[in-house]
C-alpha cells in the first residue's frame, strides 16, 4: 500500500481535460493532453490516484529531452516543390539517420544509438567513444553555470558509456547574439550577447580545464536569431577498451550512487528543457557544477573499473536519479529508498530528491560481493559513495521513504507507454537564383577580403581558444591554433590526438572535427545539413585523415516542432542526413536533437535559426603523417582542388555585400569523396606539405589564412582555378563558397608523383608560396592584382574578437 | 561568525578589478575610474578570533601580495558590513558586495572547510564566500544598478548589497 | 644501473600526472603516482623514492588561490619529511600548480627557510592562457645551468604554458638579487632572438620575466611551462626537436633521471 505520509496524492482520477491540462501546466510537466489522459487510464486502471513521486516520474520519462518524443514520433510531411509530394514517418530517426547507420553495418562501428555515447573502433584492444549534448536553456539564464554544466554533462556521458571511458578532449561550439548589440536593444530580462559569450566561454573554461581535459575544437557562430536563445553544444571524446563496452544489469545486484550530494538544483530541467523560454522562466532549473568532484569521481572509478567491481555505470543527467535509474532498470525492476540518498540540505521532500539535477553524480550497478571494495576504493579518494537501492525481478519501479512505500509502477508503463503524437510538417523549397554578375574594382576587393577575415563567423576566435587549456595531457598533436602559436596563428581544420598516455606504444590518432552553417539552413535546410556534413568530412580530411574510418554524430537545434514549416524544415535536413550518410559511406553513430528553442519578445514568439552541428569523429594510422595549415616553404607550388562553383548562396561575401540572390552550396558526395580519399593518400606519402579547406569566405580567405599563419607570402593566379561556369568573375571565384574543395602547399620534386594521385579529380595549380610578406591575387584577363600585406591581414583577423 | 576581506597590497597590480573596468568601458560606461577587488569569506561556527585571524594569514590571504581584515559580526549584518578602516575613503565611491543566494551551492566553501581542517583547526565551522567590488568615479543610482545587474552579479543566483 | 624511482602527488584536481609520468618513463624512471592520502597514511613511504614530482593541474579546484589549499596540506600533513627529502639533495621538481605549490609552502627559492618568500600571482591579463613561449636558460656556470633539471639545454628552448596565475613575484629587491646572484632563476621568458619579451611573450607579467626558479643547491626545480607537453616533436607546433623524435621537453626528464643513476 502506498502511504501518504512523504508524499501527496494527487487527484487525476476524476479530472477533464482542461483540468489535466493545468495540472500538467502548473506543476512544470510539460505533458500534453494526450499524455495526460493516458496517465489517466493507467491509474484508473488501478483505481487509486498516484503520489506526486509517481507523476513527476513519469514527466520525467517521457520528456522529450529523455524521449525525444518528435523525432520518434508519427510525421505528415507535405513538400511542396515542381510538385507536391507526401511521406509519413512513424519514427523520423530510425527512417533517415539511423537507416543509414543500419544500412551501412560498419563492423568498426562498436555501439551505436544506444549508449550514452558512440563507440568506434580505435585498434584491436579499443574504442573511441565521443557525444556531443547542447545545453542551450540553462545557459541563456545562467550562462557561466549552464555552460559549465553542460561541459560537465558531456564528459559524464562518457564516464557513463559502458562502464566508463577516459575522457580525451572537449569540443565546444556555440551561436550567439551580435556581442556588439546597442544594450537597449536587449529584450528585457534577458542577458547581453556579450555578456552571455564571455560568461559560457568562462563556464566551459572553468570546467574543462579543471577535470584536465583539453578542449581542442569547435566553432562560434553569431547570429542575431541566437540573442535571446543562445546555443551551447558541448562534446567529450574518450577512449575505452573494448571489453568494457557492455553494460549488464542482474537482480539483486545494488544501486551505487556516487560523487555530488543531492540538492534543489535543477529540479524540473528534463522538463524545462521543452518548454520556450520567458522571462519567468523557473529558478529552480539553475545549476550549479563543482568540477573537481567529477574529477574525483573520474579517478576512482577507472581503478574500480578496472578491478571489475560493477557491472554498469551511467550519469545522472536530465531527469537525476529517475532517469538512470529507471533506465537501468528497465528490464529487472528496481527498489530504491530515497531517504538513503546524500543531501547538500535537508528539507528535500522525496519527489524533489529523486528528480533533482544536481551535478557531479554517477550511479553504478554492483554485484553485492563487491559491496565493501568499491566502496572503499571511492572512499580512498575522499568521493562519496552511497547505496540507495537493488535491482528485483518484478519488472516494477518501487520507491520507499522511511520505509513507506510512495510510488509502484510498471516500467514497461513508464518506458513505453507514452503515447506516439502525431504532428505535421511542410516545406517549401525555394527556387535559388543566381545573383547579378559581381564585378568588383581591385579596391572593392580588398576591402572585402578585409570585411570578411574581420567578420565575426570568419575572425580569428584566439581569445576563447587561448582561455581553454587545449594541450593538457600532452597529446595534442594538431591543435586547433596553427603557426608558431605565439603571436602568429592560423585556424587549424581539424584537431589530433595522439593518445600515448593511454595507449603505449601506438602511432594512432584521433580525429575531431566538425561542421556548422545556419546561414545556409535559412535558405535550404538540405544543402545546410548537406554541406555541414561535407564540412566535417573535409575538415578530418584536411588534416590527414581517412574518410573510410570517420564517423559522425548530430546535433539538431530547432525551433518550435509543432509549427508546421519548421518541422518541415527539419525532415529536409534528416533527409540530407540519410543522403549523405549513404553517398559519403559515413555511418553517424550518436545524436541529440534540442527542440522548442523558441522565445518571445513582447508577446511575440520567435524560432531560433535551424542549426545543425554535425561533428566527426575518425581515427588516423599514424599520427606522424598528419599536416597543418600554415605554408612551409617558399617557391613550394599551390594547387587548388576542386570545383569552384557560382555558389554565393548564405556565403559571407553575400551578407557582407547585402547580395540577396545566389545559389547556396550543394554537395557532389561523388567528386568530393574521390577528393578526400585522394587528399588522404598524398598526405600520408608525404606529398603535401600543408592543406586547408575553403569554407565560409572561400578561397581567398583560406589562401590568405595558409599565409598569414606562416608570416609568409602567396602569390595566386585567379585566372587558373578551375570554375564550372567560365564567366565567373574574379570575385566570385575568390569568395564563393563550394565545398569540396582544398587547397594545397607541394614540393616541385613531388609535383609529379602528386599529380598522379589526382589524376582524375578537377585540380589545378594555382600559384606559388612567396618570398615575402604579400598575399597576391592576380587576374591577367581581367587585369585585376590585389596585394596585401600577411602580417596586416592576420591583424585584421585578430582584432575582431579581442575582449 | 567572522568576516573576511583579502585586500591587494598596496604596488601590486588588482588584475581582476581592472578587468571589470575594462567590462565596464564595453558597455558604454564611462565614469568610473577605477575598480578594486577584494574576496569575502564569512566564517561561522565555534571559532575564536585567533584562529580566525591565522585562517585569514595562513590560508586566506597571500602572504606576498595581499593583506585582510576581519571582523566579528552577526547574522544579521555580515552581509553588509564594511571593514572598520576601509580601504578608500572617498564619498564619490561605492562598495558593491555580491553573495550566493541561500540554497545555491557555493563550491568554494567546501576547499576553505577541508582547508581550515589541515591548518589543524578541527572545529566544526561552516564558510560563505563573496566579492566586493570598489567602485571609483561619480555614477548614478541608476548606473550603478546597471553595473551590478549587467556585470557584477547574476540576480538567479546572487544577491548583492551596494553601500 | 640503477632502478630511479620516482613519486608522483597527486589529489583532487590534479590532472598532469598521465603526461608527466609518461615523460620520466621515457627516460627510463619506474613511476608510481601516490594519492596524498596514501602518502599521509605511511610518511616515510616518501624516502623510498628518488625524484619526487608534483605535477600540474587545479589541486582542490585552486579554490582561494592557485596550489594554495594542497600547500597548506602539504605543508602541515608532510611539511619535515618533504624538507628532508629536499634537503638530501634528491631531485624535486614542481611543474605548473606543482610550482605554485612549492612558492606556497616556501619549498622554493629556498627549503631551509621553508616559509613563503615569493608567490605566484594573478597573470596581468587576468585570464587563463595557454600558449607557447620563449624561455632564456640561465647558463652562469660555466656556461651550463646551476639546475640539475636543465643541463644540456639550447640557449633559447620553447614551451607550453598554461595557467592563470603564473606571475612571478619575490617578496623584495634582496631576495631578487640573492636569485640572481645565487644563480636560482633557471629560465626567464624571452623573445626568439633573445630579446626583452612583451605581453604575450612574458605571458603573465612576471618579474624579470622569471619563468622558473630553483633552491641554491639546483636540486629543488619549479616551473611554470610544461616540459611534460614536449617529449616528442610531434607535439612541437612547428614539430621541431632536439632530433627527429624527441623535443627539448624530454632532456629535462632525462636530466633528473641521469642524475640519479
Amino acid at each position: 500500500m502506498k502511504s501518504a505520509v512523504n508524499c501527496k496524492i494527487i487527484e487525476i482520477l476524476n479530472l477533464s481535460d482542461n483540468q489535466l491540462i493545468k495540472l500538467s501546466r502548473n506543476n512544470v510537466l510539460s505533458l500534453s493532453i494526450e499524455e495526460m489522459r493516458e496517465i489517466q487510464k493507467y491509474f484508473e486502471k488501478l483505481k487509486i490516484n498516484p503520489t506526486d513521486i509517481e507523476i513527476e516520474t513519469i514527466a520525467q520519462a517521457w520528456s522529450e529531452h529523455c524521449k525525444h518524443k518528435t523525432l520518434t514520433g508519427i510525421i505528415e510531411y507535405t513538400e511542396y516543390a515542381d510538385v507536391q509530394t507526401k511521406r509519413t514517418y512513424n519514427n523520423l530517426l530510425k527512417e533517415t539517420i539511423f537507416k543509414a547507420t543500419v544500412e551501412l553495418n560498419k563492423k568498426w562501428c562498436l555501439s551505436v544509438f544506444k549508449d550514452n555515447a558512440g563507440v568506434i573502433e580505435f585498434d584491436s584492444k579499443n574504442g573511441v567513444a565521443f557525444k556531443v549534448e547542447t545545453h542551450n536553456h540553462p545557459s541563456a539564464l545562467e550562462p557561466y553555470g549552464g555552460s559549465a554544466t553542460g561541459i560537465g554533462g558531456a564528459i559524464r556521458d562518457i564516464l557513463g558509456v559502458g562502464l566508463g571511458a577516459k575522457p580525451l578532449a572537449n569540443t565546444d561550439v556555440f551561436c550567439f547574439g551580435d556581442p556588439n548589440t546597442k544594450a537597449y536593444k536587449i529584450p528585457e530580462g534577458m542577458h547581453h550577447p556579450k555578456r552571455i559569450a564571455k560568461s559560457v566561454v568562462s563556464g566551459v573554461r572553468d570546467y574543462g580545464n579543471r577535470m584536465g581535459i583539453p578542449t581542442v575544437n569547435g566553432a562560434v557562430y553569431f547570429d542575431d536569431g541566437y540573442m535571446a536563445n543562445p546555443l551551447v553544444y558541448c562534446g567529450t571524446m574518450g577512449i575505452i577498451p573494448k571489453n568494457k563496452i557492455e553494460k549488464k544489469v542482474n537482480s539483486e545486484d545494488l544501486i551505487l550512487v556516487v560523487g555530488g550530494r543531492t540538492g534543489r538544483d535543477g529540479i524540473h530541467g528534463a522538463t524545462f528543457s521543452s518548454i520556450q523560454l520567458d522571462q519567468e522562466s523557473d529558478v529552480s532549473a539553475v545549476q550549479i557544477g563543482n568540477p573537481i568532484i567529477e574529477k574525483k569521481v573520474l579517478d576512482a572509478m577507472l581503478k574500480a573499473r578496472d578491478l571489475n567491481l560493477y557491472r554498469a555505470v551511467t550519469d545522472c543527467g536530465a531527469g537525476g536519479l529517475s532517469s538512470a535509474v529507471g533506465e537501468l532498470g528497465e528490464k529487472t525492476g528496481v527498489v530504491v529508498y530515497l531517504d538513503k540518498v546524500p543531501l547538500k540540505y535537508s528539507g528535500l521532500s522525496p519527489w524533489e530528491i529523486w528528480i533533482s539535477e544536481a551535478q557531479e553524480r554517477m550511479v553504478f550497478v554492483v554485484p553485492p560481493k563487491n559491496k565493501n571494495r568499491i566502496v572503499e576504493i571511492f572512499e580512498k579518494e575522499n568521493v562519496e559513495a552511497v547505496f540507495i537501492g537493488k535491482f528485483t525481478r518484478d519488472k516494477k519501479l518501487t520507491l520507499k521513504y522511511n520505509n513507506d512505500v510512495i510510488a509502484s509502477m510498471d516500467m514497461e508503463f513508464l518506458h513505453n507507454g507514452v503515447p506516439k503524437p502525431t504532428r505535421y510538417a511542410v516545406y517549401k523549397i525555394k527556387e535559388e537564383k543566381l545573383q547579378k554578375p559581381v564585378k568588383m574594382s581591385v579596391g572593392e576587393i580588398s576591402k572585402a577580403l578585409k570585411a570578411l577575415l574581420s567578420d565575426l563567423n570568419i575572425c580569428s576566435k584566439e581569445w576563447i581558444i587561448r582561455q581553454y587549456d587545449h594541450e593538457v595531457q600532452g597529446q595534442t598533436v594538431v591543435k586547433p591554433l596553427q603557426g608558431n602559436n605565439i603571436g602568429i596563428s592560423g585556424p587549424g581544420d581539424a584537431a589530433v590526438i595522439f593518445p600515448y598516455t593511454v595507449i603505449k606504444g601506438t602511432k594512432k590518432g584521433i580525429v575531431l572535427s566538425n561542421g556548422l552553417n545556419p546561414q545556409y539552413g535559412k535558405i535550404n535546410t538540405y544543402k545546410m545539413a548537406a554541406s555541414v556534413i561535407e564540412e566535417s568530412l573535409r575538415n578530418a580530411a584536411a588534416v590527414g585523415a581517412d574518410i573510410e574510418k570517420v564517423a559522425v554524430l548530430d546535433n539538431f537545434c530547432w525551433g518550435n516542432p509543432n509549427k508546421p514549416e519548421i518541422l518541415g524544415s527539419l525532415v529536409r535536413a534528416a533527409n540530407a542526413c540519410y543522403d549523405m550518410s549513404k553517398a559519403f559511406d559515413i555511418p553517424f553513430i550518436s545524436g541529440k536533437d534540442s527542440l522548442n528553442n523558441e522565445y518571445s519578445i513582447g508577446g511575440k514568439k520567435y524560432s531560433i535559426p535551424p542549426a545543425l552541428l554535425i561533428s566527426a569523429v575518425g581515427v588516423i594510422e599514424d599520427v606522424s603523417k598528419t599536416v597543418t595549415m600554415p605554408l612551409k616553404n617558399k617557391d613550394n607550388k599551390i594547387f587548388l582542388i576542386g570545383i569552384t562553383r557560382n555558389e554565393l548562396g548564405g556565403s559571407v561575401f553575400a551578407k557582407i555585400n547585402n547580395i540577396k540572390d545566389g545559389v547556396v552550396p550543394d554537395v557532389y558526395p561523388k567528386e568530393s569523396k574521390d577528393i578526400m580519399k585522394k587528399i588522404y593518400r598524398a598526405i600520408n606519402k608525404n606529398l603535401i606539405e600543408s592543406c586547408h579547406d575553403c569554407s565560409e569566405g572561400g578561397f581567398a580567405v583560406a589562401v590568405s589564412e595558409m599565409a598569414f599563419a606562416a608570416g609568409k607570402g602567396v602569390v595566386i593566379n585567379t585566372d587558373a582555378v578551375k570554375t564550372e561556369d567560365v564567366s565567373m568573375s574574379p570575385a566570385e571565384i575568390l569568395f564563393s563558397e563550394s565545398n569540396g574543395r582544398f587547397i594545397v602547399e607541394v614540393k616541385h620534386k613531388n609535383e609529379f608523383k602528386f599529380q598522379e594521385i589526382f589524376k582524375g579529380a578537377v585540380f589545378a595549380e594555382v600559384g606559388y608560396v612567396g618570398d615575402n610578406e604579400n598575399i597576391v591575387f592576380e587576374s591577367k584577363k581581367n587585369k585585376i592584382k590585389v596585394k596585401e600585406n600577411a602580417e596586416n591581414l592576420l591583424k585584421i583577423w585578430q582584432s575582431t574578437l579581442n575582449w | 561568525m567572522f568576516k573576511i576581506e583579502i585586500l591587494m597590497k598596496k604596488g601590486y597590480k588588482n588584475s581582476h578589478g581592472e578587468h571589470i573596468l575594462s567590462d565596464i568601458c564595453g558597455i558604454g560606461i564611462k565614469n568610473i575610474t577605477k575598480v578594486e577587488y577584494s574576496p569575502l569569506y564569512v566564517i561561522d561556527g565555534d571559532i575564536s578570533s585567533v584562529e580566525t585571524e591565522t585562517i585569514a594569514a595562513e590560508l586566506l590571504s597571500d602572504k606576498i601580495t595581499e593583506t585582510y581584515t576581519v571582523n566579528s559580526c552577526s547574522q544579521t549584518n555580515c552581509g553588509q558590513s564594511l571593514p572598520s578602516k576601509p580601504a578608500i575613503n572617498n564619498s564619490m565611491n561605492c562598495i558593491v558586495e555580491v553573495w550566493y543566494k541561500k540554497g545555491v551551492t557555493d563550491t568554494v566553501s567546501g576547499s576553505v572547510v577541508k582547508a581550515v581542517k589541515d591548518l589543524g583547526i578541527s572545529k566544526k565551522i561552516e564558510v560563505k564566500t563573496g566579492h566586493k567590488y570598489y567602485l571609483h568615479g561619480k555614477i548614478s543610482q541608476t548606473i550603478l544598478n546597471k553595473i551590478v545587474i549587467k556585470l557584477l552579479a547574476n540576480t538567479l543566483i546572487q544577491e548583492y548589497k551596494i553601500k | 644501473m640503477k632502478k630511479v624511482k620516482v613519486l608522483i602527488l597527486r589529489t583532487a584536481g590534479t590532472n598532469c600526472d598521465y603526461e608527466t609520468q609518461a615523460a620520466f618513463e621515457l627516460c627510463g624512471g619506474f613511476v608510481e603516482r601516490i594519492h596524498i592520502n596514501a602518502l599521509i597514511e605511511k610518511k616515510d613511504k616518501i624516502f623510498e623514492y628518488d625524484i619526487l614530482a608534483c605535477p600540474g593541474g587545479f589541486s582542490y579546484g585552486d579554490d582561494i588561490a592557485s596550489g594554495k589549499i594542497l600547500s597548506n596540506e602539504v605543508k602541515n600533513k608532510l611539511g619535515d619529511k618533504v624538507k628532508k627529502f629536499a634537503l638530501s639533495g634528491k631531485p624535486i621538481i614542481g611543474i605548473c600548480n606543482g610550482f605554485q605549490v612549492f612558492v606556497k609552502m616556501g619549498l622554493l627559492p629556498d627549503p631551509n627557510i621553508f616559509e613563503q618568500i615569493s608567490t605566484l600571482s594573478y597573470n596581468d591579463s587576468d585570464k587563463f592562457e595557454c600558449r607557447w613561449v620563449y624561455l632564456k636558460t640561465e647558463k652562469r656556470i660555466n656556461g651550463e645551468s646551476n639546475c640539475i633539471w636543465t643541463k644540456k639545454l639550447p640557449d633559447i628552448v620553447s614551451l607550453p604554458v598554461a595557467h592563470g596565475e603564473g606571475k612571478f613575484i619575490p617578496n623584495d629587491k634582496k631576495l631578487l638579487d640573492a636569485l640572481n646572484k645565487n644563480n636560482q632563476i633557471v629560465f626567464r621568458y624571452t623573445s626568439k632572438d633573445g630579446g626583452k619579451p612583451e605581453y604575450p611573450l612574458n605571458p603573465n607579467g612576471s618579474v624579470e620575466q622569471i619563468a622558473a626558479v630553483s633552491n641554491i643547491k639546483g636540486n629543488v626545480f619549479g616551473l611554470m611551462p610544461h616540459p611534460e607537453r614536449y617529449v616528442f616533436t610531434l607535439q612541437h607546433p612547428a614539430r621541431e626537436g632536439f632530433d627527429s623524435e624527441y623535443g627539448w621537453g624530454k632532456v629535462i626528464f632525462q636530466n633528473a633521471v641521469d642524475f640519479v643513476k
